[in-house]
């Protein structure tokens, strides 16, 4: 018998969109949360969605069902955002190793953390993560999130895994002071 | 306990979230947590930053998803439009090889009439024959079969660029 994944390569590689409807419908919102934890914004986020999926049909060939499914649909999505950020240089994946973190663009929307707040321990965390950098968050959201391994998450980013490591950590210890000196 | 040990173990805590630790080192860690205060209160710190990313809920527009769906039914449909299906390389390789033998049959048929007809050598036909028939039926019949080789080659590249 054939394995999910399997099954989802063959109907890829078949071009059959039953099957891409399956797939929108379990991964939209994971998507979604992706490309705004990479993006660090709403805007443009839905356009960027439905390029993805539009890739996925066009080259899901080249996913063989080795491995799992999300990994695959994650890398399709950041080279889209990629190329997106390459044509509007305004926000930027690049990494200051030296800090971690920095400002936020100066917008007067809310962040789309903080619309997205619906706890009081995730209030605490809306603006650390909105002036996090993005290859922070991102390692950040798919390893405790979408609970991928550091080898996933090195073949979506496409960076070792001792780098991936290293960007948890910090990611993490720029938000662990929300938390620290109380008890929980 | 000094400093530097509780950071060796605090690094051990990273590790251990981040899904990089060996089982050894996990046992070892949680043996040090059972006793040590300011690494518990790490560990529960790091829970809570983890714990607390569920509580974002991020709206998705709901009318995405039928945008989407749209997007890529209509995109499969050009796709399949332009995309000859196996059914029709075989008609025109079929079509070829009849093309060829018809060639070969019209020359050994009819080549001697043609030539009396329009009062040129039986070579000149056979060489007419060949180069606007036969040859570019050929041409047909090794080339047609291999572009679906072709395409798919190109679609190879295009994943190592995806």
């Amino acid at each position: 018998m054939e394995s999910d994944t399997q099954q989802i390569a063959l109907g890829l590689r078949q071009g059959d969109v039953t099957v891409l409807e399956a797939l929108v419908e379990q991964y939209q919102y994971r998507l979604v949360r992706y490309l705004i934890y990479l993006l660090g914004r709403r805007d443009g986020v839905d356009d960027l969605v439905q390029e993805t999926w539009l890739r996925v049909l066009e080259r899901g060939g080249s996913y063989n069902g080795q491995s799992r499914f999300e990994p695959w649909l994650f890398r399709v999505a950041r080279n889209i955002a990629v190329d997106a950020i390459r044509k509007r240089p305004m926000f930027s994946l690049d990494s200051n190793e030296d800090d971690g973190v920095r400002s936020a663009p100066a917008s007067d929307k809310p962040s789309p953390f903080t619309l997205a707040v619906r706890t009081e321990d995730a209030d605490r965390l809306a603006h650390s993560l909105q002036t996090l950098e993005p290859v922070y968050r991102e390692v950040l959201v798919l390893r405790f999130q979408e609970d991928l391994t550091l080898q996933e998450i090195s073949a979506i980013v496409g960076a070792p895994v001792s780098a991936v490591a290293s960007r948890i950590y910090r990611g993490l210890a720029t938000l662990r002071p929300q938390f620290q000196g109380e008890t929980a | 306990m000094n400093t530097e040990l509780h950071e060796s173990f605090q690094r051990l805590i990273d590790e251990s979230l981040a899904g990089a630790i060996s089982a050894e080192k996990e046992r070892f860690l949680r043996e040090h947590l059972d006793t040590c205060a300011p690494c518990q209160e790490y560990l529960s710190a790091s829970n809570r930053v983890i714990a607390s990313l569920e509580g974002f809920s991020f709206e998705v527009n709901p009318t995405l998803n039928a945008r989407v769906l749209a997007s890529l039914r209509l995109r499969a449909q050009q796709l399949q439009a332009a995309q000859p299906g196996r059914r029709r390389w075989l008609l025109i390789s079929l079509a070829a090889v009849v093309l060829t033998m018809g060639g070969s049959f019209v020359d050994l048929q009819f080549g001697r009439l043609i030539a009396a007809v329009f009062d040129i050598q039986r070579t000149q036909v056979q060489r007419g024959l060949l180069a606007f028939w036969i040859v570019p039926s050929l041409c047909a019949l090794l080339l047609f079969p291999l572009l679906p080789l072709l395409s798919k080659a190109g679609t190879h590249r295009e994943e190592r660029i995806l």
